[in-house]
């Protein structure tokens, strides 16, 4: 199965995928006129804040199976496309109770008007895989956009086999001593956040004269 | 804006005044620059590395700092390039808004020694003979107008390029100059190396990071011994050099039953007009009328800096205060000239009765009143602008007033001139206490607020940690009226001082923290480590100075303390600038300039730490001036993550 993995420690919160995602979802697929198209489209995916400056987490729907959300839904809005093995809505079918934003794991349920429905009423919206671009043999949007890696797009198991490379790389240099290679932080952005961990902390001192 | 997590007030502000307006934002749903913060988190990576360029139309371009990405720009430009570039660029905006204003003031002096204004006059001419001296301009047989007028052409020439190199130069010390004669960064043009920087930054032209921050430090130098201290000491001529005077500040200066202006930016030219017609017997008259019992000037960030310094005005606050001194609803106007006016002013505004004037016409803002300054008719106009703040009190609605706190007392006005004058005449006694330890060294601490370090905590517990170990303290723009609000500017606050420090405090009358003005008035501590090292025959490098700038935000402040560096400063930024992208810039800029120009920066948002990292680094100059000295390793720095020193009280 093949899916938008985050390595969330590599995310910089520069807002790009969700960029890329609203324009994906839009009709003219421009950056520069799905801003002037109404309903407005809309990203899948959100960029927040960690617990201190310079971190930032990308959150989208993860595709869950089963998915608690296709199992709430009352009117049978929410299916799984078999193909790319992906959970869906149908917006004319949705009639906005926000169960499934209830119930989803990770809140990644937001409710817009969309192009389906018209601008008069809003419907549940969350990351559909794009879909149709995987159909025409394009990765994600998002994970185009994103210039950190920190969304990749590839099956599981070999995404997760990367991870564990990374790390064995890491423990054995510890253990014997070797250079290790590249590790999973540089530098630069290690005293980035840590300038970011610092003011947090310098912060909660204090208190008010 | 309704927030479903309770807001914690304390971790915005140290200040009861600022977290009691905080929490009527919150109920009122007005909102203020915290939440505006929050709203924009997280905030680019790419960006706040410095690994983003905008230069040109090929881009815009980013570097992946994890190295598998893209690692140049499409013109080939890789993260040393453009982390250089993008520094240049911030260096040479924050020198030009200081030397623009520096030129604003020059040109109303320039009408003033031609006869052409109303409401000006040349204040100090002790101070305009000092000015005529460095330019060459000759006193004998004639009068101050003609003096004047000299002068304002010569300073006029220093914008340009007409001479090579700037007429202030003559004040830095000669070991000074030959270290940037040697690296070929001497000022040339005040103008010129602002522009020389768009030029080089521009794509293709400037290559090799090294030549660009070289050139950031010429560009900060055009500013700090150029424009900036065009803008002092001009000032200074038409209003006067500050004199010791006693003030109070925080939100409590307002008064309830008068009509309160806030004057709010950085230049006095028209602030000072104004404090000149709210005294015009007619428009007091008017406020009467309104049921006032008079009219109540209060300042704001650095044009407050200024009139403090020579008038007394009382401050009501700093740059993020801005915001919240309006919903006192007892702000019947507020008088905006330029620099870190934030837009959102004229929307709080609409909350309430206040009226927005805005002065300049470089400057305007959707919303406010705009009355254009004129120096040709300077009392006229700031009378009319008085008259509009005397109307729009009869708009205040007295249910809504809400003055928070009673005002604390300080004492401002230190230029160098009343620091040697407090000392009876000469340097030499403060020289005397740094030679046998009783000081052990100064410190300038300036800059601005920042709403991602909590309002004023940076300052207060850095200067507090420097005078409790006899560290001289001089404070400028908002980190001023954060230890004004704190209470340690009173001649009282000599108490908190080491023993060293506070015997000399107690014997002169005077604060362990010196307020020396405004933001442009960073130079006189320029002016006053020149002073200290000629008397010594050293380098400015060599004496146990610093500076710091521990919730700076604006580009003034990035040229502040790059000229400060490039003059031999040690400089601790708590805020980090953009350049994390680039090792080698970092390298560059904390450890590489010591050899290039004996100082360099740090970076510590931790005050404790940024204290330890000062007294450390005064106690080395100690040492290898030959001085008695501690030795700097016995000085604790405080680990990270450690159990938290309660706040100063
Ligand atoms: S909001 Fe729409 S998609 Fe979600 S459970 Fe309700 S009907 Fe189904
Ligand atoms: S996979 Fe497509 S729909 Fe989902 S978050 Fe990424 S860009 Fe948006
Ligand atoms: S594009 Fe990548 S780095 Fe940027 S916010 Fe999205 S996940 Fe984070
Ligand atoms: S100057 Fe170079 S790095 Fe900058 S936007 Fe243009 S091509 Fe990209």
């Amino acid at each position: 199965m093949k899916t938008v993995f985050v390595n969330p420690e590599r995310c910089l919160g520069c807002h790009q995928c969700e960029i890329a995602c609203a324009v994906a979802h839009s009709s003219s697929k421009e950056v520069s006129l799905a801003l002037w198209e109404e309903p407005l489209p809309r990203r899948r995916i959100h960029v927040e804040p960690g617990p201190t400056y310079n971190t930032s987490f990308a959150n989208k729907c993860r595709h869950c199976n089963p998915a608690p959300c296709e199992q709430v839904c009352p009117t049978g809005a929410i299916h799984r496309q078999q193909d790319h093995d992906l959970v869906l809505i149908t917006a004319t079918k949705c009639i906005a109770c926000a169960m499934c934003a209830m119930v989803c794991p990770f809140d990644v349920l937001t409710y817009y008007p969309v192009a389906e429905t018209g601008p008069q009423r809003v419907v549940a919206v969350k990351c559909d895989g794009c879909v149709d671009r995987l159909s025409r043999g394009d990765i994600p949007a998002c994970v185009e956009a994103c210039k950190a890696e920190a969304l990749v797009f590839g099956e599981l198991n070999e995404l997760l086999k990367a991870g564990r490379l990374r790390e064995s790389y890491a423990v054995v240099a510890a253990t014997t001593m070797m250079e290790g290679q590249a590790p999973a932080v540089p530098e630069t952005v290690h005293a980035w956040r840590a300038w970011g961990a610092s003011a947090e902390e310098a912060t909660q001192g204090g208190g008010e004269r | 804006m309704k927030t479903i997590f309770p807001v914690d007030f304390q971790r915005m502000s140290v200040h009861k005044d600022s977290q009691a307006m905080l929490r009527r934002a919150s109920e009122e749903g007005i909102e203020t620059v915290w939440d505006r913060l929050a709203k924009q988190e997280p905030q680019c990576g790419y960006c706040s590395l410095g690994l983003s360029c905008r230069n040109c139309a090929m881009g815009p371009c980013r570097v992946d700092p994890f190295g598998d990405g893209p690692q140049k720009g499409v013109c080939g430009a890789d993260a040393d390039v453009i982390v250089a570039r993008n520094l240049g660029r911030a260096i040479a905006a924050g020198a030009s808004a200081h030397s623009d204003h520096g030129r604003d003031i020059l040109e109303v002096f320039h009408a003033t020694a031609a006869g052409e204004t109303t409401g000006y006059q040349i204040a100090d001419e002790g101070k305009l003979k000092a000015i005529a001296a460095d330019y060459g301009v000759e006193l004998e047989d004639r009068s101050t107008r003609e003096v004047a007028l000299e002068v304002a052409e010569a300073i006029m020439e220093d914008y340009g390029t007409r001479k090579g190199s700037l007429g202030f130069l003559k004040r830095v010390p000669a070991k000074r100059l030959a270290v940037w004669q040697k690296l070929d960064i001497l000022p040339r043009g005040i103008d010129r190396e602002n522009v020389e920087m768009l030029h080089r930054t521009h794509m293709g032209v400037d290559n090799d990071y090294v030549n660009i921050l070289l050139h950031c430090l010429r560009t900060s130098l055009s500013d700090g011994w150029g424009g900036s201290m065009v803008a002092t000491e001009l000032s200074d001529v038409m209003f006067g050099t500050p004199k010791p005077v006693s003030s109070e500040m925080n939100l409590g200066v307002l008064k309830a039953d008068e009509v309160n202006i806030a004057l709010h930016g950085h230049n006095p030219v028209l602030s000072d007009v104004i404090v000149q017609a709210s005294q015009d017997p007619e428009l007091l008259n008017l406020a009467k009328e309104q049921g006032a019992a008079g009219i109540n000037l209060v300042g704001l960030c650095c044009t407050g800096n200024e009139l403090l310094m020579r008038r007394g005005i009382p401050m009501a606050g700093n740059h993020l205060i801005q915001e919240l001194v309006i919903m006192t609803g007892a702000l019947d106007a507020m008088v905006v000239d330029y620099q870190c006016i934030m837009p959102s002013v004229t929307d709080v505004a609409k909350c309430f009765h206040t009226a927005v004037i805005s002065t300049f016409d470089k400057a305007k803002f959707p919303g406010a009143i705009h009355i254009t300054f004129d120096p040709h008719r300077g009392i006229e106009i700031g009378k009319e602008i008085v008259r509009r703040a005397v109307q729009a009190y009869a708009g205040r609605v007295a249910d809504k007033v809400y003055i928070p706190g009673e005002p604390i007392p300080m004492m401002a006005g230190f230029s160098v001139e009343a620091i040697v004058e407090a000392l009876g005449g000469s340097p030499e006694p403060l020289l005397a206490a740094i030679k046998d330890g009783k000081i052990r060294g100064a410190v300038g601490v300036v800059g601005c607020n920042n709403p991602k370090i909590k309002q004023d905590f940076g300052h207060v517990q850095l200067c507090r940690r420097l005078i409790e170990n006899d560290i001289l303290v001089v404070v400028t723009g908002c980190a001023a009226v954060a230890n004004g609000k704190a209470g340690q500017m009173r001649p009282e606050a000599a108490d908190m001082a080491g023993p060293g420090l506070a015997g000399i405090c107690k014997a002169l009358g005077i604060p362990p923290v010196l307020h020396m003005g405004s933001c442009v008035d960073n130079t006189r501590i320029l002016v006053l480590a020149a002073a200290l090292a000629n008397q010594l025959d050293v380098d400015i490098s060599q004496l146990p100075l610093a500076a710091a700038a521990p919730e700076w935000y604006s580009e003034k402040a990035a040229a502040i303390g790059t000229y400060a560096v490039a003059s031999g400063i040690y400089t601790v930024l708590g805020v980090q600038p953009p350049i994390f992208g680039s090792k080698n810039v970092v390298q560059l800029l904390a450890e590489g300039l010591e050899d290039v120009v004996g100082a360099t920066f740090a970076i510590e948002p931790d005050a404790e730490r940024a204290a330890s990292l000062i007294r450390r680094h005064i106690e080395v100059k100690r040492r290898e001036l030959g001085l008695p000295y501690h030795d700097p390793q016995t000085i604790p720095l405080p680990e990270r993550g450690r159990e938290k020193s309660p706040a100063v009280a």
